[in-house]
């Protein structure tokens, strides 16, 4: 059977920013299928950031710097389309939720982007509709941004790119400075988004824990390098990768981990609670 | 030094932000002696900072009052009261300006009018503790987060304070470097001073502090050892702060199969699962077959 | 800060205005006000905008922030006009006589001096109570559109209107940067000198221009994702319009402004 073309294809990617002598990225060779939801994890600098800025041609052509391979979007050569273009067909949110909202009312916020591509104003409206919708806004179209928790303004920032209508959407740690209730919100969002609306999901965080369970597939980069890849369950259950690379297993994980080592197997390697807890029961009662 | 048992005392602080009258602390009483490690959780709002900042001095209560090292804040300067208690604000880079590491370390005992050999071996002190010997030369804001952080606290340790609190130290960390940051917190600890981190990440409250403060909406809703305070769901639910991952599965499993009810880390629980099940065989191997 | 310039909601007329109109009487007032050579004329037309304040429903809190953060201002303008504005009318004599090379006339203070310190005080207090009467009752959106209708190109037009946003933004930074500085013992602003303010400078000036050109450049990164400038033809999804209030409006500012040149020619 033909497989569909991935919606994104990294060709031996490497890149260098301006005035640096090391590679932030090194030959990176991966493929993310449409509707996928990849997570991507590594310790700081190990360019999960960098990655994520090259999906949508901010890297290199806003950022600068040197860049060899291929990164393709759609069909759409991140090096060849402008970065206007590349917007409608990946959206990003980032980090940090103040520096990435440029107007002083949440309606505006999303119509942003598509007023920048001169998208009629009544479809702006629309889309505007759909999107706050989508993320749980609706009905917060006046609010100044700055007068929104951190969760709902990165939930905003999701909004504000799903005007564009881009297949994939990328969230480059984008819940790093929120509070716990700030990063559920996000996820939700971020998971309905794939599950209803079939968006293809790339996720670089370093919360290992909360992804685990939303997530299809993992990639773990250090130093520049893809060095795994694989379901969450078979990452975090590699506690040899998980160490050379720093990166916290579940906790459950770790407790599946801890038994197993000490001769206590449960059938199926948990990460979530739920599966812990079939599991242990299970042992237990099972061993009886 | 002060010997007084108590480093720090709350007595009904209430504190009022003008002119929106936002009252971010409702009237909060606490008391932390010397030598403790306290966890200070709740959501965003709760109170926290507005705390933090009226323990250093920062802020001044609009009702009660607050104690450090026996000391008034409403009569001692921030200067003075920096000498017994160290604030690590949660944003480094609002900080950072020396030309290097070294500088930007001694610019606190510097401000403190010391003598010169005095700056040096507070400097050497401080960058021995957070591992920072490397980097003495280094631009601060050109090195990466983890270090930066260690390079703030590096200068805090400069000024020599007792007291150690840190406010949000893990938040855009990953786990290197959330990791050192709560080593050397441990080791600040370990050498005798009282430290208080204020954070979001349950599992770290879970394995280095013994006493947990549960701040909502501006009053304190609990203030107990940290297993204590984890067993409690409900209060937990209504502060919005959620126990570590292996706390609620420790929760969630059916009593009957005598596992403990409040499981802090991994190793709690996994121990005594170990246990069951190595138990449970042995008794199969005796017991006649069904 | 903030406050100072952020928009407030309104109804009164001034905020349903057009921001093309207010815009123009803005420009008018800023020419004029800088032609304008009469105290008396100054005064005036000073009180005339704070009447115009009011009007609009403004709060006097925020007025009375923009008075006492310009009174810093004032006071350092009347001492250096005073003393070295090129007068005739001396008031206090030199401390060292003219005669004496460079050095000499140091200490002198004039009428002239005094009257133009006035003069520049009147122009810094009207233009201070113009721009947020403009900003304040006018949200981004519209001040925006009303640039960009008026010729300025969009992406200038944009950068204003950041700017203007930033402003609050930079200065709770820069507090936040003097406390965390405090809490290693920084007394300087509170207890230093001139000299040894200045010298400490970097302590608070350094955090603060890293710190912008973080920002910058993660605006820039989420900017472009947002396809900034990607075409000539953008779209608004709000719009303005010019009544016949605007119009009318329009007229009286130009009456207005008019006004005050003629008087002004005539008291001098």
């Amino acid at each position: 059977m033909n497989q569909p073309e991935p919606t994104i294809i990294l060709d031996d990617v490497s890149y260098r920013y301006p005035r640096s002598k090391r590679y932030a990225l090194r030959h990176l060779n991966l493929a993310v299928s449409r509707g996928e939801f990849v997570a991507v994890l590594g310790e700081n600098g190990a360019g999960k950031s960098t990655f994520c800025q090259t999906l949508n041609g901010v890297i290199p052509q806003t950022r600068g710097g040197r860049m060899r391979g291929r990164v393709i979007v759609s069909g759409w050569d991140t090096q060849q389309a402008t970065v206007a273009e590349l917007a409608q067909r990946v959206g990003i949110v980032l980090e940090d939720p103040e520096t990435q909202i440029f107007t002083t009312s949440v309606l505006n916020e999303v119509a942003f982007g598509p007023e920048n591509l001169g998208v009629p104003p009544q479809e702006i409206l629309h889309r505007a509709r759909w999107a706050l919708e989508a993320v749980g806004l609706n009905g917060y179209e006046d609010y100044a941004p700055t007068a929104l928790s951190g969760g709902q303004k990165q939930r905003l920032a999701i909004a504000a790119a799903l005007t564009m209508h881009p297949a994939v959407l990328v969230l480059d740690e984008a819940t790093s400075q929120l509070d716990p209730m700030g990063t559920v919100e996000v996820f939700s969002v971020v998971r309905e988004l794939n599950k209803q609306y079939g968006l293809t999901i790339v996720m670089a965080t370093n919360k290992g824990e909360q992804v685990a369970q939303f997530c299809d597939r993992v990639l773990v980069l250090h130093e520049g390098e893809l060095i795994a890849r694989g379901t969450p369950r078979e990452i975090f259950a590699d506690t040899e990768l998980l160490e050379r690379v720093m990166i916290r297993a579940p906790q459950v994980s770790q407790l599946a981990t801890y038994l197993e080592e000490r001769g206590v197997h449960l059938t199926d390697f948990p990460i979530t609670p739920d599966e812990a807890r079939r599991g242990i029961i299970h042992s237990i009662r099972g061993s009886h | 030094m002060n010997n007084n048992e108590i480093a720090i005392a709350v007595e009904n602080l209430e504190y009022v932000y003008e002119p929106q009258g936002l009252r971010a602390n409702k009237g909060i009483s606490l008391t932390v002696r010397r030598g403790e490690f306290v966890g200070i959780v709740g959501h965003n709002g709760a109170g926290k900072t507005t705390l933090l900042k009226n323990l250093v001095g920062l802020l001044l209560p609009t009702g009660g009052r607050v104690a450090v090292d026996g000391l008034d804040t409403r009569q001692t300067t921030v200067a003075e009261l920096a000498t017994r208690i160290g604030f690590v604000m949660q944003n480094p880079d609002q900080q950072l300006f020396a030309a290097t590491v070294e500088e930007e370390i001694a610019f606190g005992p510097r401000n403190l009018g010391l003598a010169e050999e005095e700056i040096t071996e507070r400097v050497q002190a401080a960058i021995a503790l957070t591992g920072l010997d490397a980097l003495r030369q280094e631009f601060p804001p050109a090195l990466a987060k983890g270090d930066r952080a260690k390079v703030i606290i590096a200068s805090v340790l400069a000024m020599q304070p007792d007291i150690f609190v840190f406010d949000e130290p893990t938040t855009g960390q990953d786990y290197k470097g959330c990791h050192q940051i709560m080593q050397i917190a441990r080791q600040l600890h370990r050498e005798g001073r009282t430290v208080l981190v204020v954070t979001h990440d349950m599992a770290l409250i879970a394995e280095y502090t013994e006493r947990t403060i549960v701040l909502c909406q501006g009053e304190i809703l609990l203030d107990d050892t940290t297993a204590a305070v984890f067993a409690q769901p409900e209060n937990l639910q209504r502060a919005q702060v959620t126990p570590p991952q292996i706390t609620q599965l420790a929760q969630a499993l059916p009593r009957e199969l005598g596992l403990p009810a409040c499981a802090l880390t991994v190793e709690q629980l996994g121990q005594p699962i170990v246990e069951r099940v190595r138990t449970n065989q042995a008794l199969d191997l005796t017991m006649p077959l069904r | 800060m903030s406050t100072l310039v952020q928009y407030i909601p309104g109804e009164s007329a001034f905020h349903r205005l057009d921001p093309r109109s207010k815009i123009i009487f803005m420009l008018l007032v800023t020419g004029v006000i800088f032609i304008v050579q009469s105290l008396w004329v100054a005064s005036a037309m000073l009180v005339t905008l704070i009447l115009l304040w009011f009007l609009a429903g403004l709060p006097f809190s925020v007025l009375k922030g923009l008075g006492q953060a310009t009174l810093g201002i004032v006071a350092f303008l009347i001492v250096v006009q005073a003393l070295l504005y090129p007068g005739e009318t001396i008031l206090v004599h030199p401390i060292i006589p003219s005669p004496v090379p460079i050095v000499g006339g140091v200490g002198r203070v004039t009428l002239e001096g005094i009257l133009f310190a006035l003069l520049l005080s009147l122009r810094l207090m009207a233009m201070v109570t113009l721009l947020p009467l403009v900003t304040i009752t006018t949200p981004m959106h519209s001040f925006l559109l009303g640039l960009v209708r008026m010729g300025l190109p969009y992406r200038l037009a944009y950068t204003t209107t950041t700017a203007l946003n930033l402003i609050p933004i930079l200065q709770a930074e820069a507090n936040a940067i003097v406390d965390a500085q405090r809490l290693r013992a920084f007394q300087v602003f509170e207890k230093g000198n001139f000299l040894e303010k200045l010298r400490a400078y970097p302590a608070l000036v350094t955090p603060l221009v890293i710190g912008a050109m973080r920002r910058a450049q993660l605006m820039a990164v989420a900017m472009d994702s947002r396809a900034f400038g990607a075409t000539k033809e953008r779209t608004y999804i709000q719009d303005i319009r010019m009544r016949r209030t605007d119009w009318a409006f329009i007229v009286c500012s130009v009456a207005y402004v008019a006004l005050a040149a003629a008087l002004n020619y005539l008291a001098l």
